[in-house]
């Protein structure tokens, strides 16, 4: 009997109410951060930018897990629309608006108001909300998101001022599952599903694609994503 | 752009009190004054019929009762928010559109949690931009006034705005399919998908399909959907509606059934396939949905006396009379003020005591039907008359039944799915050709009534036409000859004496009533043209 699979309970039910409930409890936990927050005068402890840089980063693993586990099943679609790109940056940074205000980094963006992207909005923006806190946590001073028409793409970079990728980040095919660096704390799972997503958006014969490099012309890492 | 909060009226739907005091906080910090709590679909509905609120955010995953899509069915059905209202629903999965959706019953956005107070105040701003944007579009849709709403959606796309352009678009051949303008709707669709595959675009070309009457090239086209999107539920609702008018109600029960897996919650879908399945007999699948939507009905508009004596007389036909008489009594419990429950639950003790052969009970719960028959007469749902009109036969007054199926026929001769119903139920349990003899003669009568109205208009006597078409208006409100000939009536009199406003806006009713009972564009356009030019006659 112990052997007996699972599967009439339905993992994916059970993974999908346990990841609604975490998300419930880690809304109240940003709901009563922010309380606690407005109790403190500026300076605020540096503890609160801890504190929601992590919670930011549970909740973007969570949805990457849920995400990844649905395509893993090949139950996941997506849902293509047209968007104005500037609002979706607009959504990021109203996303790392919190966090922006507890650091003193500067996020830029620059986007021209006429472009648009065809895309799953809401999977776009959240990847990209990953990367740029990442990039928050490695960056001296810096960061720059921003968009632009290039050929038959619409391509998403991130630039920061820190000291770039590690080779591994690098050097690796985002297709391939990374090797995490676990000591480091960094997984590279964000990127890897940033690329899953991109491979997703497919026009005629192109597909989404992202690279990273440390060509950054603010001098550190620079990611970029492409949608077809 | 921000937006000022301190004049909006908000409602904050949310079953946790830490997230409502984090959400009043953030508005607060916004500006706003006038905050609703209600943490639960009942008190939201409560707070929506005493106040008119301008913001709604609420929270698709409400604990107990109705879950945030039935508030929002419910507050539309019963027209509780204002058009200008922004109803934002909170949810806390990506890519549940489609899933959660419902035709007609789209929020106007979503919002993810977690959420902070620079998104939530993004979202809100966006919707009124957009609101704001299409409202000369929506006043006049909301108005009935489909033709105006095209005229304002073409001017806005003149403007060539590049955000809203594809929203413009999609409204711009929704309105043309519901003014039953097929060629331009379907152009308009061919062009976006000529740009790129968009779902609801290829979705539009089938519904477009469906209207043209090409069932299988629409049937093609909803089933591909599926294929590549397998959650949109809005072209499995479009696949049963397809192969139910192919006459495949087999079909119809097992895409509807996939649909009902989807999404459980909807009301409105178990009510369908419980209907359908009932019809196709195959009494599993009604039985489960009919169940399901008993207990949907608890919390939702969309509940009715219907699905319980759906469920009880399905019991009947599989000889199960006591389970029949168990849900009679919960039926009973339920009906206090509501004419047509009652109604029901006495056709309903008849049926069961005339299967059970106790005749003196069956013929006391005839009274009591008689009684409320007379009572409630035309207000009663024409189904339920249907099944009224069937009692009385049964019980050997035929002549009462042949009085409400004359009147259920000449009320709705032009539609094709009840005129159905009625012969079938004529065949099944009177004899065949009697239905047909009815409708023959009805025809006849309506026949007579229009030549008499046109000789007289051809006379001249436009006063004598009109009241021979007014009369027949009110005894027949839903008869697409009589509205058309009443239409071009009141136009020949304003073209010969002249325009009033008081007789545009009366013919302008009539327009609009005749697209919402979908006579063809063909028939309806060249009146609203002759009736513009008369309007602009007035203006100069």
């Amino acid at each position: 009997m112990s052997n007996t699979p699972m599967s009439s309970i339905g993992f994916s039910t059970i993974l999908a109410s346990s990841v609604h409930d975490i998300k419930n409890s880690l809304t109240a936990l940003q709901a009563l951060l922010s309380q606690l927050e407005s109790v403190y005068q500026d300076p605020k402890p540096t503890e609160f930018k801890q504190l929601e840089f992590e919670t930011n980063r549970m909740n973007n693993c969570l949805m990457q897990l849920l995400i990844l586990y649905k395509i893993d099943l090949s139950q996941f679609n997506l849902s293509i629309d047209e968007y104005s790109v500037a609002d979706m940056l607009e959504d990021v940074v109203a996303q790392q608006s919190t966090l922006l205000s507890l650091s003193h980094i500067e996020l830029i963006t620059e986007c021209h108001d006429d472009l648009f992207c065809y895309c799953d909005n809401a999977l776009i923006t959240n990847s990209l909300c990953t990367l740029v806190n990442n990039a928050q946590r490695y960056c001296h001073s810096k960061v720059l998101l921003s968009a632009v028409q290039e050929d038959d793409y619409v391509v998403f970079c991130i630039e920061d001022d820190g000291n770039g990728y590690p080779e591994s980040l690098t050097a690796s095919d985002h297709k391939q599952l990374p090797q995490a660096d676990l000591a480091n704390g960094n997984t590279g799972l964000g990127l890897f599903f940033t690329e899953t997503i991109a491979q997703l958006h497919i026009k005629g014969d192109k597909r989404g694609f992202i690279t990273t490099d440390n060509n950054s012309q603010l001098g550190g890492a620079r990611f970029r994503l492409y949608l077809p | 752009m921000a937006i000022n909060l301190s004049s909006k009226k908000i409602l904050v739907v949310e079953d946790q009190s830490i997230m409502r005091e984090t959400i009043k906080h953030i508005l607060g910090s916004f500006g706003a004054r006038h905050i609703i709590e209600a943490e639960s679909g009942i008190n939201a509905i409560t707070a929506m019929r005493i106040d008119k609120f301008d913001i709604v955010l609420c929270d698709y995953n409400l604990l107990r009762g109705k879950n945030g899509q039935q508030v929002l069915e419910e507050a539309k059905y019963l027209k509780l928010l204002p058009v200008h209202a922004i109803f934002i629903m909170v949810t806390c999965e990506q890519s549940q559109d489609m899933v959660l959706t419902a035709i007609d019953n789209k929020p106007d956005d979503y919002l993810i949690k977690p959420f902070n107070r620079m998104q939530l105040l993004n979202r809100i701003e966006r919707c009124y931009v957009r609101k704001n944007y299409m409202a000369g579009i929506e006043d006049e849709i909301e108005s009935g006034n489909l033709y105006s709403a095209i005229h304002n959606c073409e001017k806005l796309l003149e403007q060539d705005d590049k955000k809203m352009r594809l929203q413009l678009l999609k409204t711009y051949a929704e309105l043309s399919i519901k003014v039953g303008d097929f060629r331009k709707a379907e152009e308009v669709y061919q062009d976006i998908l000529h740009e790129r595959e968009l779902p609801w675009a290829r979705l539009g070309l089938g519904v477009v399909a469906f209207y043209l009457g090409y069932y299988d090239q629409a049937i093609k086209t909803f089933q591909d959907l599926i294929e590549q999107y397998p959650v949109m539920l809005e072209a499995y609702d479009w696949l049963v509606k397809a192969h139910e008018l192919m006459g495949n109600d087999e079909h119809a029960v097992s895409s509807l059934n996939s649909a009902v897996t989807l999404s459980p919650m909807s009301i409105l879908r178990q009510k369908k396939l419980a209907l359908l399945a009932d019809k196709t007999e195959n009494f599993p699948v009604a039985k489960k949905a009919y169940t399901a939507t008993i207990k949907l009905g608890k919390d939702s508009i969309h509940g009715s006396s219907a699905d319980y004596s759906g469920l009880a007389n399905l019991h009947l036909k599989n000889n199960a009379a006591n389970e029949a008489l168990k849900i009679l009594y919960e039926l009973n419990q339920q009906s206090h003020n509501d004419p047509e429950a009652k109604l029901r639950a006495a056709l309903l003790e008849n049926e069961i005591h005339r299967v059970k052969g106790n005749k003196a009970l069956a013929q006391q719960a005839y009274d009591k039907a008689l009684k409320l028959n007379e009572q409630f007469n035309k207000q009663i749902p024409k189904e339920l008359r249907l099944e009224m009109a069937k009692t009385f036969y049964l019980n050997g007054n035929g002549e009462v039944c042949d009085e409400i199926l004359g009147d259920l026929i000449k009320t709705n001769i032009d539609d094709k799915l009840f005129i159905k119903d009625v012969v079938a139920m004529c065949n099944n349990v009177i004899s065949e050709n009697h239905a047909e003899i009815l409708i023959q003669r009805i025809k006849k009568e309506l026949v007579d009534i229009n030549n008499k109205g046109v000789s007289l208009f051809q006379e001249g006597n436009i006063k004598g036409a009109l009241a021979v078409f007014e009369k027949a208006i009110e005894k027949m409100p839903d008869n697409h000859t009589i509205i058309l000939n009443m239409i071009k009536i009141i136009i020949h009199d304003m073209k010969v004496s002249r325009p009033s406003l008081e007789k545009i806006t009366r013919a302008q009713s009539f327009i609009n009533k005749a697209v919402q009972l979908g006579i063809p564009h063909s028939q309806i356009s060249g009146l609203q043209i002759e009736l513009d030019a008369l309007q602009q006659k007035i203006n100069q």
